[in-house]
């Protein structure tokens, strides 16, 4: 039954021959059609009823189909409907060719998936024109499928490459201890790259440093400047240095790097070891809030500074802000992405209405929760403008000496060898640097004591700041006794340090090895006139007030600390062993 | 249209009014008001219709002031709302700009 006459087509007769199927039960009317199109260079396939039409048309996916409609087996209009179901997301022109005149049938010729209808007897060049007409369409459609298909793999690709830097991003752009119980936070970035930052890391000698910033503009642009930045952030935290430092190298970094009109709006906060005192630069950020655990006003650590990468180092200002915080109180950072967060009426989330739920009575642990949870009610699933990131600390030393995976670095130190440093720092230097990071890393290179660190620095740290601040600046640490003094205490010393024209410290080290073991003696020596040590309370635990816990916390760490001369020559004996992290540590 | 620049008759002061939000969408209009220009020596950016102005906005001042001469540049930015003035205060730029 089914006679399909293949004609190959003539490359001569037309410029894009294609193939056409003709359904028609009539022998004349196909012998005529199929004359026709073969002279214009077409392949012809001829069906003689509907149902040989579906069957052939699922055997040569023909680019048009000529349809009659009234046949036996199966009509035109199922033939089509049948047709049409097959083509997928090809377009195939059906064009009916029938001698009934009346509107309905005409209609449901479309109804049914037809394209277009001619009626019979019909003059061969109008035929002509309507597929020439239809050919033009299903070109239009090809062109289109096709170019529709390449965005899609193109999309497909970004995709891809996305994800993989995404990867590699976050990897560099770690979150730290951000794990750490006393630490919640919401990151909510807009695209898949994040343009806020949150960085947090423990420092050597205990305590935190937190890092927040928010890079102009969002999405990939604006996530590419915090790779160095969190480099930065997280060598020279490791090292020991001072938040001061590290803002002074991210900028001097961003600054070198960043195209003019892109910069990092940035707040970084460095917490002490006891969790009692907070240190912060802000530049550009939205006021930092400190909350009491019972209520009442918040403190505000406003942006003091322009915002990392706009002005080059000679005029950025590192100074920093000193604020004694009490157990319990929480201290919240967050982007500008919080406080322009809107509704769906345009209305802003607001600076006044983050206040107010962070000062509402409700349960300290659940207020973090509640926020967020009044963010997300308050937007109501509208759209997202900017990244958004909200950090809260809670600044309770309890949860702060818990320790993390992280912390355990599989370090090995080297044999105990016999070695000897000495620094001797003028005014000048002692006014422009911090010594002890670039000695930590000299002791770190000559024997390994990683283990050892984060006790040596804070030995050293300790020793070194009474030099500086009780032997040559001449503080008083009573004046720490108050909060206002507290400030005020911070204040004069920065003042002094930078007024200081006289006096040195000396620093030595010297190790010897005792077998397996180590002996490490630190020596510092300052020109200051000394003090009465021997009344130096010498109990930690029955030391409860805000100073003067520095010597018997050095004194817990060495195995013997001693003052020489007028007091203002300390030494400091620590003893290590390979294979063992604590044996210098005596119970106080 | 957010933003109408204004020309004193020497040619010397470029005032620049941007109404509404001061933010990216405006940033092609923003840059062809200083790179046309020749022989400006003072800004005006006047802030009094300013709604809401975002991190790129102030991008786009320092641009402007990069494009002035950067610590030479004469710009000053005048009748800011307050939520507008508290944006400019964050970023302490009064460092950088002359604001009124």
């Amino acid at each position: 039954m089914v006679s399909a006459s293949v004609v190959p087509h003539n490359p001569v007769a037309s410029s894009a021959p294609f193939t056409v199927l003709i359904a028609d039960d009539d022998r004349i009317n196909r012998m005529v059609l199929h004359a026709m199109l073969k002279k214009d260079g077409h392949t012809v396939y001829v069906a003689e009823n509907g149902h040989e039409a579906v069957t052939l048309f699922e055997q040569h996916q023909p680019d048009l189909v000529l349809m009659d409609v009234m046949m036996p087996y199966m009509d035109g209009y199922e033939a089509t409907s049948r047709i049409k179901a097959l083509t997928g997301e090809r377009f195939v022109p059906v064009i009916f060719l029938t001698a009934m005149t009346d509107a309905q049938a005409l209609v449901h010729c479309v109804e049914c998936g037809g394209d277009d209808f001619l009626h019979k007897p019909y003059k061969h060049a109008i035929l002509k024109a309507k597929i020439a007409a239809l050919e033009r369409v299903r070109q239009l459609y090809t062109t289109l499928q096709s170019q529709k298909n390449a965005l899609a793999s193109h999309h497909r690709r970004l995709q891809r490459e996305y994800e993989v830097a995404e990867k590699l991003f976050s990897t560099i752009v770690h979150p730290g201890c951000l794990d750490a119980p006393h630490l919640k936070y919401l990151l909510s970035p807009m695209s898949i790259f994040n343009g806020d930052l949150l960085l947090a890391a423990r420092k050597p000698a205990g305590g935190l440093h937190i890092m927040l910033g928010d890079f102009t503009g969002h999405g990939l642009p604006a996530a590419v400047g915090a790779m160095p930045v969190a480099d930065i952030f997280y060598a020279m935290t490791a090292k020991g240095y001072a938040i001061s430092d590290i803002v002074a190298e991210v900028n001097q970094k961003l600054k070198a790097i960043l195209p003019t009109g892109v910069f990092c709006a940035a707040a970084l906060l460095d917490l002490d070891a006891t969790y009692s005192q907070l240190t912060i630069w802000n530049g550009g950020l939205p006021d930092v809030l400190v909350c009491q655990p019972s209520g009442g006003p918040l403190r505000r650590l406003c942006s003091q500074h322009l915002p990392l990468g706009v002005v080059d180092n000679t005029r950025l200002d590192r100074s920093v802000e000193v604020i004694e915080v009490m157990p319990g109180e929480r201290v919240y950072a967050y982007t500008d992405g919080v406080i322009e967060a809107s509704a769906p009426t345009g209305e802003m989330f607001s600076q006044p209405r983050l206040e107010v739920y962070l000062t509402q009575d409700c349960a300290p642990e659940q207020v973090f929760e509640t926020v967020c949870d009044g963010l997300t009610t308050f937007r109501a699933g509208g759209p997202q403008r900017d990244d958004l990131t909200l950090i809260e600390i809670t600044c309770d030393a309890g949860l702060a000496n818990h320790t993390s995976p992280e912390a355990t670095t599989s370090y090995v130190a080297k044999a105990p060898a016999c070695w000897h440093m000495a620094f001797a720092l003028d005014a000048m230097t002692l006014r422009t640097l911090d010594p002890l990071p670039q000695i930590m890393q000299m002791l770190m290179a000559l024997q390994g004591l990683h283990a050892h660190r984060e006790r040596l620095y804070t030995i050293l740290a300790e020793l070194f700041a009474n030099a500086l601040e009780h032997g040559l600046l001449g503080l008083d640490s009573a004046l720490k006794h108050t909060p206002q003094g507290f400030v005020a205490y911070y204040t004069a010393r920065e003042q002094s340090l930078a007024a200081l024209e006289h006096g040195c410290i000396n620093i030595a080290l010297t190790h010897t090895a005792m077998g397996t073991a180590g002996q490490l003696t630190l020596r510092i020596e300052d020109s200051g006139p000394g003090f009465a040590y021997q009344r130096c309370q010498p109990d930690l635990a029955a030391n409860t007030t805000h100073s003067g816990r520095g010597i018997p916390l050095v004194r817990a760490l060495c195995q013997t600390l001693t003052y020489h001369g007028a007091g203002n020559c300390v030494e400091a004996v620590y003893v290590w062993s390979q294979g063992e992290t604590n044996v210098s540590q005596h119970e106080p | 249209m957010a933003l109408v620049t204004r020309t004193s008759l020497d040619g010397k002061v470029v005032t620049i009014d941007i109404s509404g939000r001061f933010d990216f969408s405006i940033h092609r209009e923003f840059r062809q008001v200083y790179e046309q220009d020749q022989g400006t020596t003072q800004y005006l950016i006047n802030l009094r219709q300013t709604e809401y102005m975002d991190s790129s906005a102030l991008g786009m001042l320092l641009l402007l002031r990069e494009h002035a001469g950067g610590d030479r540049a004469n710009i000053k930015i005048m009748h800011c709302q307050p939520e507008v003035k508290k944006i400019l205060t964050i970023a302490n730029f009064h460092h950088l700009f002359c604001l009124d």
